[in-house]
């Protein structure tokens, strides 16, 4: 088969192409759909066109089912019990019921991304047209990895976004309907619908975050400036509009009106959770606050004078919380709507009146331009008159109010990670507030506020946290590196060989959100760990504001110490959520621009390959949301393992391989047509784990892989044996299944694995030349006469 | 409500099924009855008091000891010795009723619970509760744990370590 998408001969095809489309748009198309021969056998598949692959995924990596309910309360049949074996009055067990919630749960994740895509993709086409063209800079021939794999079709253009959505929402119309009573029935096949959602998932990250790329001037694989992080870079005695949730058009609207307005030194624009992250990309002026872990902290905090909230991970109750110290909300898109007024069409000095005077609670606007004018004029006028909210308190009232505490302990009990917020309550009556503050730092409460709902007394537990940790941190200052996007095929490049063969160690992505067991730190101390062992570390989203949290000893960020370069020991922030499909996207490039394989259609080989030869790893250690699980659930798919965090279990599923079955681990080397001996290896595809230090030495494992070279194979093993060492005391008893012969083992660990190599009785075997899951090569060949 | 026997973490609750609530005297007639016994225990056992009562109970049933999260390593140091696995692992093994076990001699009929984080500990019980009938859960935690078969309740340090050592006496 021709490689249509080798990354040489694209660039002189992009330059014509781009001709081809200035005038005779329709033209380039017809030529697409005529080289479709020389494309794979997968072009826009539909629910079961993957399933195959699904199969070989499910059965060496067999769903775990951790059910949350016992029951199942979807139709009024119900509701029904599903214990003990027994079946619902639709017939439905318990896995069943699980898969199916998974399914529905990444089918509402899929949405979110591909709603905000959809959204971001008509508002930038109206505002530069269909023919904007994706123009990814002379670095990136390969701009849409995913996109290449999933329709075999390179955008052009904003319009080509389009035809990529459009399939994508009939997908997901399908795999929505299968979760209504009386469809699919068998756990297995959710779990195949739930891959599907996941790589629907990706699909539509990459739609939004090409598009605002290509549109709103956002880096393109270049290195990134740092940005301010924290909430003491927030200058109060300024006029402040937050934004918070997903979507950066109203922000960009915010900064476009300031610019405009030669208002930019007058007004601080900052956000919270990923619209921080992409304001910044778009302008690196704009302040990030932090990830959606100080989201009740800071509306409370009474800092900012208007809140535009837009979409995703945004507290159903912030008009409630943001009008105790009478902020302003201003809600933007039709998802969160908030009960307001729709007041898009009406004019802007009248929204501003009725806002300033307090006539209305806040305003939908759904016009992001509107938005901009209406948060900022606001913001100036209401600034002044809230200057006594913004003030620190007097800790003195907190201990007051700490007094009314009757120690019923249920603000312990509530709290998802049980901290102890009645202790700090109770230190506080001394006037001891150290407890407040330990609770404070790293979001190790992440103030999600149910503590508050239970107390006996009303004690604003989380107002009282707030305040005491403003009092010791006001001037907390950190860093995050804006969000640079995709990684680029220069790079990939220079580390795939290295990648394939083992010499770099692994990638590792820290993504996703801020349900954290022990706050934020862990993720930037594994973020370290792996740093300083030559990984290349990836990051995005609220994951990337938790690392930019953490200073070293010396009082450096990890953005400080290290470069933004895809490369051994470089930390890259790849941007917000959507921009996570840069992180398969760059595994995907690597099996295109190393190993020459044809992308178009092609998803099962790419997938194979990724799972059998690049040593990648996500981690989403506080993932909490639909998003998170269709995120992971679509890494899956490629190939990709991902640990979670321990409250990862509550999405009732992972996926886990068994070490003690040996043949589940054969694989196929098509190079020599055997069946071969293969090792776990990743050993499993999703796994929970219950602390830092388990997260640690299992990510380094999860990154070893068939194909690694034998020095490649010591590398890896060296890092897994240390962190074995460091955090369990020992060397692993599983090290001998990774040990294919003696050249495997590392130097410094030599004896001691000889040792336990003898007491298993351990015999050398080959190392794979073309480790796969897929059919030999003849197989294939009869498959396709057969079907003649 | 019995606010011994609410889950510590009320909104655990799922469903029916609740756990027996039980003394150290029941608890031990369910270790006496059991023919292959098997204790996890979770990292919040680290450092804890509680540690050294687990190892006597472990010693004077004989029974095996899985550590999971990094509890291997305070285990060992303490000279208590175990298996290390994932609890999600070790969960996933004991479902499968021709797993042979950690002594290669049979799957387990009663696992022992203690020092797993409340809410993961909460999820791996559920799992054993529907997938595994061919084996009992018994915690020993200071936590009513819902999804168990057994369960001690909740209590205090003091009452909790009294239970431990009533469960560790030597008769």
């Amino acid at each position: 088969m021709e490689n249509k998408s080798k990354a040489k001969e694209l660039k002189d095809d992009f330059w014509k192409s781009k001709k081809l489309l200035v005038t005779t748009g329709k033209i380039a198309d017809d030529i697409q759909e005529d080289s479709s021969e020389s494309k794979g056998p997968t072009l826009k598949p539909s629910v079961t066109d993957l399933r195959e692959w699904d199969m070989k995924l499910l059965e060496r990596y067999t769903p775990f089912y951790a059910p949350f309910c016992d029951m199942c309360c979807l139709c009024t049949y119900g509701k029904c019990d599903l214990t003990g074996g027994k079946k619902g009055a639709c017939g439905i067990d318990i896995e069943a019921q699980q898969a199916r919630f998974v399914l529905l749960a990444c089918c509402i994740g899929s949405a979110a991304h591909s709603g905000h895509a959809r959204h971001l993709l008509e508002y930038l086409i109206e505002k530069k047209g269909e023919n904007f063209p994706i123009d990814m800079g002379t670095n990136i021939d390969i701009e849409a990895p995913i996109m290449r794999v999933v329709m075999g079709k390179k955008p052009k253009t904003l319009g080509d976004l389009k035809d990529a959505l459009d399939y994508l929402e009939e997908q997901m119309m399908h795999l929505l309907s299968a979760c209504h009573t009386g469809q699919e029935g068998k756990s297995i096949d959710f779990e195949s619908k739930a891959l599907h959602a996941g790589l629907m998932d990706n699909l539509g990250k990459e739609i939004g975050d090409l598009a605002q790329i290509a549109a709103l001037n956002m880096p393109k694989g270049e290195d990134a400036p740092l940005v301010e992080l924290g909430m003491g870079t927030i200058d109060k005695e300024k006029p402040v509009v937050l934004c918070i949730g997903h979507n950066v058009a109203p922000g960009a609207g915010i900064v476009d009106y300031l610019e405009d307005q030669e208002l930019e030194d007058d007004v601080e624009v900052c956000g919270i959770c990923c619209a921080a992250l992409d304001i910044t990309r778009y302008n690196p002026g704009a302040k990030v606050v932090g990830p959606i872990s100080k989201q009740l902290k800071f509306v409370r905090s009474g800092v900012a004078d208007v809140v535009v909230v837009d979409e995703q991970c945004v507290r159903t109750d912030v008009l409630e919380e943001a009008r105790k110290n009478q902020a302003c909300v201003i809600a933007t898109t039709d998802k969160i709507c908030l009960g307001l007024p729709d007041l898009t069409d009406e004019d802007a000095d009248k929204i501003v009146k009725q806002l300033v005077n307090d006539e209305i609670e806040g305003a939908l606007i759904l016009d992001p331009d509107k938005v901009g004018e209406v948060a900022t004029r606001v913001a100036l006028k209401i600034s002044k008159d809230r200057e006594a909210l913004k003030k620190l308190p007097d800790l003195q009232e907190i201990q007051e109010m700490a007094k009314e505490c009757n120690e019923c302990g249920w603000c312990v009990r509530v709290c998802p990670n049980n901290q102890p917020m009645m202790e700090a309550v109770t230190s506080a009556v001394e006037g001891d507030f150290s407890k407040f503050q330990e609770l404070y730092e790293n979001d190790v409460c992440y103030t999600c506020g149910r503590c508050e709902q239970e107390c006996e007394v009303n004690l604003p537990l989380i107002s009282m946290l707030t305040k005491v940790g403003e009092h010791y941190t006001k001037d907390e200052k950190f860093n995050v590196r804006a969000g640079r996007g995709p990684v680029q095929d220069v790079e990939i490049r220079k580390v795939g060989a290295p990648i394939v063969l083992g010499d770099i160690p692994g990638v590792i992505a820290f993504v996703g959100c801020t349900n954290y067991p022990e706050g934020g730190e862990d993720v930037a101390k594994m973020a370290e760990e792996f740093l300083e062992r030559n990984y290349i570390v990836v990051t995005s989203g609220c994951g990337a504001m938790s690392i930019g949290e953490y200073r070293d000893q010396e009082g450096n960020t990890l953005y400080e110490r290290y470069s933004g370069d895809f490369d051994a020991k470089g930390l890259v922030n790849v941007g917000s959520c959507v921009s996570n499909a840069h992180i398969p996207g760059a595994c995907i490039k690597i099996a295109n621009i190393f190993a020459k394989k044809p992308l178009e259609g092609n998803f099962e080989e790419i997938a194979d390959y990724i799972l059998n030869r690049v040593g990648a790893c996500g981690v989403a250690w506080g993932a909490y949301s639909q998003k998170a699980a269709a995120i992971a659930t679509g890494i899956n798919r490629w190939g990709i393992p991902v640990v979670v965090g321990p409250h990862g279990t509550k999405y009732r599923r992972l996926f886990l391989g068994r070490t003690d079955q040996p043949e589940k681990w054969k694989i196929n080397d098509l190079r020599v047509g055997e069946v071969i001996d293969g090792e776990p290896a990743p050993e499993h595809l999703l796994y929970a784990a219950e602390n830092r230090e388990e997260a640690t030495v299992v990510i380094a494992k999860l990154c070893i892989r068939p194909n690694d070279t034998s020095k490649g194979r010591q590398i890896k093993l060296n890092h897994y044996l240390d962190l074995h060492k460091k955090y369990f005391g020992t060397l692993p008893d599983d090290v001998v299944k990774f040990v294919r012969t003696e050249k495997d083992i590392p130097i410094t660990y030599k004896k001691e694995v000889l040792k336990l190599l003898e007491e298993v009785g351990w015999e050398p075997r080959a190392l794979p030349q073309e480790p796969s899951l897929m059919k030999f090569r003849e197989e294939k060949a009869s498959d396709k006469g057969d079907s003649k | 409500m019995n606010e011994r026997v609410t889950p510590w973490q009320p909104t655990v609750i799922a469903g029916p099924k609740q756990a027996l609530l039980v003394t150290p005297e029941t608890a031990e007639m369910m270790i006496v009855k059991a023919k292959r016994p098997l204790m996890v225990v979770g990292p919040l056992i680290n450092d804890n008091p509680a540690q050294v009562l687990v190892s006597k109970i472990a010693e004077k049933w004989n029974i095996p000891i899985v550590s999971t999260g990094d509890a291997f390593k305070s285990l060992t140091e303490a000279g208590v010795p175990s298996k290390s696995y994932g609890l999600v692992e070790i969960v996933n093994l004991l479902k499968d009723p021709e797993w042979k076990g950690v002594s290669g001699e049979g799957n387990h009929d009663l696992v022992l619970f203690i020092g797993v984080i409340y809410y993961m500990g909460s999820q791996g019980l559920s799992t054993l509760k529907h997938f595994a009938p061919h084996l009992k859960t018994l915690t020993l935690c200071k936590f009513f744990h819902s999804n168990a078969d057994a369960s001690f309740p909740n209590m205090k340090d003091e009452e909790w370590l009294k239970y431990l050592e009533k469960l560790a006496k030597i008769d």
